[in-house]
């Protein structure tokens, strides 16, 4: 593998999915069979270019300090000093995310290899469309090539929701559509005010996010009357358009339609990485470019994040529908995370980093297992299951794996995300936060660990209430005798099962349902068990970007901490290595003249 | 003084020349020889016009009424390129008038290609005229024979009523025009535009007087009679019913060429009043205009883009619904124009954005193609599937055929016709600016150039373009409602009709090309947005320099691609 640069991997690894999208269309005359094996063929390729990028990065010095590797740039949209570029590369905050993303790819294919009959061919090619966009969102080191991808995710998602979905597809899909874009319009007109104010202090229509980092670093936003309340209106902006992505409680009333509805491959790129898009954007976009105002806003969010795990885990606790359960356990999950984030505390926004893997995997593991229930016995409704230990005893166990990893226990990947934002959490309530605002945040904090309680009580519920006690009837796929739930079940299927065209699938798991569910268990393992193996490739990257909220968040404060005079200059954090700068485009550091 | 008229002058003219020699071929051969192949003639004027005006790009210069100049290529250009594609859409009107002969007696088609010679003649006309009155007499060349086409195409009560209906309209619309260009007469004592620019920008005493009285009235005349082509409020309100009225084909028409104009003269106008010396100190009049231009044009954008999605929202008539979506884009242009205005004047007193009123200009033009080629590419789409065929059974008689005119007919549009089902969804997503498709590259540079202004500071009218672009987005989301549920029902519900295509090749071919236009500039938007930014810095004032390659056209800027890959500069130091 020595012929190709990091940069050119990197280049490969994101256009590989659109020719296997190609590809995939082409197979269509070929039959199904063929269409799926090349789609497979396709995802397994992504990973392996992935996995060798993944490798080459964790030896790459410039990841471990923050920086960048595989950085390639083309212009793209240039004019004069209007300069967007096609322009990638990944650091510590995208990495994982990135390869994220090619693994449930595989498991995606995998899970829709027998679910999905009907247009077998568009079905994989927007798929992997979807990767594509997908990888680019995270390798993305240009705002608008960003935004591009972030929005171009919505098509393939629309499509798919639309014509493989279940009964409410067409809702669905346009809801989930209009809901999520008219969020991210809002982003797109704030990430172009900071471009633009960026302009007219260097005179040039830059687009590369580290310039811009540095640029609004040398010339912040400004946050006071006399400048319009820039930095205010350019957060809320963003915020729009990432809380609806994450989603943040108010904004969170399109996930479980879209999750419901979608076909299982949907369902787990959605919960398993395209949630994550809104955080990253905080991430990446709102904490080091406009660090005042998310220290403002960081206890608000803070609270919101709170309120969401707890409500998120209310609403999941009285559902009957499995897959609705697991959505809603992804709004309360997702609560975790942005209050890990906005604890502004390093402890727990790393752990809100590693937590994005973690919802990742188990989400994702959830979702294509309960896509398999629905498949074996075609219905998700909780009383209508039963006992189904005994008939399927693999499936449970990874379900009952699954279950474990999401609710935190210690041994399982999200054990080492929730305890790290907790403790946080904890730390920054007891020392991080002005008096008055201590009872508050203690109170949240609390809030958050009765989630945990919550949580494992609604998933351990539904365990035992599908896959142990007493066999239903209704858990029958081979239509022995049929309860009126069955009846019911049957018949929003179409009756199809006992038309004898298919062939009912095996009682437990298959090959290929093996190959989509256990790489994410073997994974949810290994971060359980060495999460420093994750978290210190992150840890620099996610430092540099979150360093500049957090000092304002401890001045807000009016902490004792050892910080110097803020009149005297430009905070000398703002010296600091920044996000995603390589050395080759890092910008002189502003107070270089001053020291 | 205006420029003597020269030989030179006429050969600047070929491409309206080739164009007025096919009308009269297609018009006598339609006479006497019993030409039927109209349009074939009419495109084959077009095509040969845009190879000339491609080919032998002239060099910047001024040549008696004439100016040519990085605008007037491009938009010449763009007009070519647009009229060859509604030629190809209207093509595809007249082979179906021909296969329904039982409905509707078949009349040739001759006069109809004619006409729309002249139409293309007259709009590049426009574009190249340096002279007031010129610039007049194009437009009205192409205001009549659009109401002309408009009353030839459809002979029943609704067809005639649009007919008239946009008439009468484009004559008051015209007379308000008209009574702005006097009014720019009064100010400049001349109808060469250099001379009323100089005029305008002169810091005379005099001028004082004259700007106060008349630079009101010429701006707001001019803005008014612009927006009626178009299609903006106030005078927004005949596109719904004449798009109903009319055929596919007309409304594809409608929907792109007069907006042509309207920019033409807006941008003239700016930049009569921005000129060609950045920062030169500027007059009370030139600045008047822009201070009027730029609130009016933001106001009606704000609220065409808004009116036009909300009406949109209801339809559920496609020609209607586009219709509507076309005012909306009328208010999206109008952002660019409201930008330019603003920035212009910023040039002026000194607080110079980065792009300066360039960017405003150059994402006016670039979005207008990106629209146009879009639009067209929907109506080719709607006029190459002609008529459904009911459900029927062999023991009742066949019901005529409907028109396939509602959503609800194209249901199931993806299994019975993939190709025209997907061009309508790339063509409606592009509309709606979903990245990467053109329309998105065209609402980032509109946006972007709102923002540019005052963009260091803060002022009200920093806010009022903030406000505006937001504006703009959230309606870009409105829209995307009303596009998405036409894609839903072509890809999400299911039909029991067969196969349609009654509409004729033309249309067919109209619509792939409209479809290869929209892919290239999703995969390589660049080339033509340097063209776009480069026509609109000839027109506001940033003449091109003799060392700097003048890009007449987006092809030969596509062309230029692989030697800008090759030469791509390192990463640029912030």
């Amino acid at each position: 593998m020595n012929g190709f640069s990091t940069a050119t991997l990197l280049i490969l690894t994101v256009v590989a999915p659109l020719v296997g999208a190609v590809v995939a269309w082409g197979m269509a005359s070929r039959g199904p069979h063929a269409v799926r094996q090349s789609a497979l063929v396709t995802a397994l390729v992504t990973l392996g270019l992935v996995a060798i990028l993944v490798l080459r990065g964790l030896a790459d010095p410039a990841l471990r300090s923050g920086g960048a590797f595989a950085v390639s740039t083309v212009p793209w949209f240039t004019d004069g000093p209007f300069d967007v570029r096609l322009s990638l590369g990944l650091d510590g905050l995208s990495l994982w995310m990135f390869a994220l993303s090619s693994l449930l790819t595989v498991t995606a294919v995998l899970v829709s290899w027998n679910s999905v009959r009907e247009h077998v061919a568009a079905f994989y090619a927007l798929l992997l469309l979807l990767e594509a966009a997908m990888l680019g969102v995270f390798a993305a080191r240009d705002v608008i090539l960003f935004y591009v991808c972030f929005e171009f995710t919505l098509v393939p998602l629309f499509f798919l929701i639309g014509i493989w979905g279940h009964e409410e597809r067409r809702r669905a899909a346009v809801t989930f559509f209009l809901y999520t874009l008219a969020g991210s319009v809002l982003s797109f007109v704030g990430l172009l005010a900071i471009v633009v104010w960026n302009a007219s202090h260097t005179g040039q229509l830059t687009f590369d996010i580290a310039a811009l980092t540095a640029g609004v670093r040398a010339h912040p936003l400004p946050m006071d009357g006399t400048g319009g309340w820039l930095q205010w209106l350019v957060f809320l902006a963003l915020l729009a358009g990432f809380a609806i992505k994450v989603p943040i409680i108010p904004f969170h009333t399109w996930l479980p339609l879209a999750h419901v509805e979608a076909p299982t491959g949907g369902s787990v790129d959605l919960a398993g990485v395209l949630l994550k898009l809104g955080i990253y954007g905080f991430l990446r976009f709102s904490l080091p470019m406009l660090p005042e105002a998310s220290a403002v806003a960081a206890p608000w969010l803070f609270a919101l994040g709170a309120v969401g795990i707890v409500y998120g885990a209310l609403v999941a606790l009285v559902q009957t529908d499995l897959k609705r359960l697991v959505a809603y356990s992804s709004v309360s999950h997702m609560g975790y995370i942005v209050m890990g984030l906005f604890a502004l505390e390093p402890t727990a926004v790393e752990g809100a980093n590693l937590q994005l893997v973690n919802h990742g995997l188990s989400a994702a593991g959830l979702f294509a297992l309960v896509g398999m229930i629905y498949e074996r016995f075609h219905t998700r409704s909780i009383p209508n299951l039963g006992g189904l230990a005994a008939r399927a005893p693999w499936l449970t166990t990874m379900f009952v794996l699954f279950t474990f990893a999401s609710i935190g226990l210690p041994g399982l990947n999200g054990f080492a995300g929730e305890f790290l934002i907790l403790a946080g959490s904890f730390q920054r309530a007891w020392q991080g936060v002005a008096a008055e605002w201590r009872p508050a945040y203690l109170l949240l904090a609390a809030g958050a660990v009765a989630g945990l309680v919550l949580g494992a009580w609604y998933m351990l519920w539904a365990v035992e209430r599908v896959f142990f006690g007493t066999e239903r009837r209704a858990a029958d796929s081979h239509g022995h005798a049929a309860t009126g739930a069955m009846h019911a079940a049957h018949a929003d299927h179409g009756g199809r099962s006992h038309d004898g065209v298919f062939a009912a699938p095996a009682a437990d798991l298959e090959w290929h349902e093996w190959g989509a569910i256990a790489p994410l268990a073997v994974f949810a393992l290994w971060i359980g068990l060495f999460p420093g193996a994750f978290l210190g490739p992150a840890s620099a990257a996610v430092r540099g970007v979150t360093a500049a909220a957090e000092e304002r968040f401890a001045e807000r404060m009016h902490l004792d901490a050892p910080a110097p005079p803020h009149a005297a200059g430009p905070h000398p954090r703002a010296a600091e290595p920044i996000a995603m700068s390589d050395p080759r485009t890092a910008p002189p550091a502003p107070t270089a003249g001053q020291r | 003084m205006t420029p003597a008229t020269s030989p030179t002058t006429f050969a600047l003219l070929t491409p309206e020349i080739i164009l007025v020699i096919a009308a009269l071929a297609v018009f006598l051969g339609g006479a006497f020889a019993g030409l039927r192949a109209g349009w074939l003639v009419a495109l084959g004027g077009i095509v040969a016009a845009l190879f000339v005006a491609t080919v032998a790009a002239p060099a910047d210069g001024v040549s008696g009424p004439l100016t040519i100049d990085g605008f007037s290529g491009f938009v010449r250009w763009l007009v070519l390129l647009l009229g060859a594609l509604v030629a190809l859409v209207q093509a595809g009107d007249g082979f179906r008038r021909a296969v329904l002969r039982e409905a509707q007696p078949y009349q040739s088609t001759a006069e109809e290609a004619g006409v729309f010679l002249l139409l293309v003649a007259g709009l590049s006309l426009a574009a190249v005229a340096n002279d007031l009155v010129l610039l007049f007499t194009g437009l009205e060349l192409v205001s009549i024979p659009t109401a002309i086409l408009l009353g030839l195409k459809r002979t029943d009560a609704a067809g005639q009523e649009a007919g008239l209906k946009y008439f009468f309209l484009s004559l008051v619309a015209s007379s308000l025009f008209l009574y702005g260009v006097v009014c720019l007469y009064g100010i400049g004592g001349s109808t060469e535009m250099a001379t009323i620019g100089a005029r305008l920008r002169s810091a005379e005493p005099g001028t004082v007087v004259i700007g106060a009285a008349l630079v009101p009235l010429a701006a707001g005349l001019i803005l008014a009679g612009a927006a009626f082509r178009l299609a903006a409020f106030p005078l927004h309100f005949y596109a719904p019913d004449v798009y109903q009225g009319t055929s596919p084909g007309n409304a594809a028409l409608l929907s792109t060429l007069p907006k042509v104009a309207g920019v033409i003269v807006l941008l003239r106008l700016a930049g009569l009043a921005i000129g060609p010396v950045a920062g030169a100190p500027v007059g009370y009049a030139a600045t008047a205009t822009l201070d009027l231009l730029w609130p009016a044009a933001a106001v009606l954008a704000a609220v065409s883009m808004t009116i036009g999605n909300v009406m949109a929202l209801g339809q559920t008539n496609l020609r209607r619904l586009l219709a509507c979506s076309s005012i909306a884009h009328a208010g999206y242009l109008l952002v660019g124009i409201a930008a330019t205005a603003a920035l212009g004047s910023s040039a002026a007193t000194g607080g110079a954005a980065p792009g300066g009123a360039i960017s405003g200009g150059g994402a006016t033009l670039f979005y207008l193609a990106t629209y146009a080629v879009a639009t067209i590419g929907v109506f080719a789409a709607l006029t190459y599937l002609g008529h459904r065929w009911p459900v029927w059974s062999a023991t009742v008689p066949r019901p005529p055929r409907e028109e396939a005119s509602t959503i609800a007919d194209l249901d199931g549009l993806s299994a019975t016709n993939p190709i025209v089902a997907f061009a309508i969804a790339v063509c409606l997503l592009s509309l709606a600016g979903i990245p990467p498709l053109p329309g998105f590259w065209g609402k980032l540079s509109l946006v972007t150039s709102a923002l540019e202004v005052d963009a260091g500071g803060w002022s009200p009218r920093r806010l009022a373009f903030v406000a505006l672009a937001v504006t703009l987005v959230i309606n870009a989301a409105i829209a995307a409602a009303y596009y998405l549920r036409i894609i839903a029902a072509i890809y999400f519900r299911s039909t029991d009709r067969g196969v349609q295509s009654d509409g004729g090749v033309g249309a067919g071919v109209g619509m792939i090309a409209c479809l290869v236009l929209v892919g290239l500039f999703t995969i390589h938007p660049q080339g033509l947005f340097r063209a776009a930014r480069r026509a609109g810095g000839a027109v506001l004032g940033a003449r091109s320099t003799a060392g700097a390659p003048t890009l007449s056209s987006p092809v030969s800027a596509v062309a230029t691609v692989a030697v800008d890959a090759a030469a791509a500069p390192e990463p640029r130091l912030p």
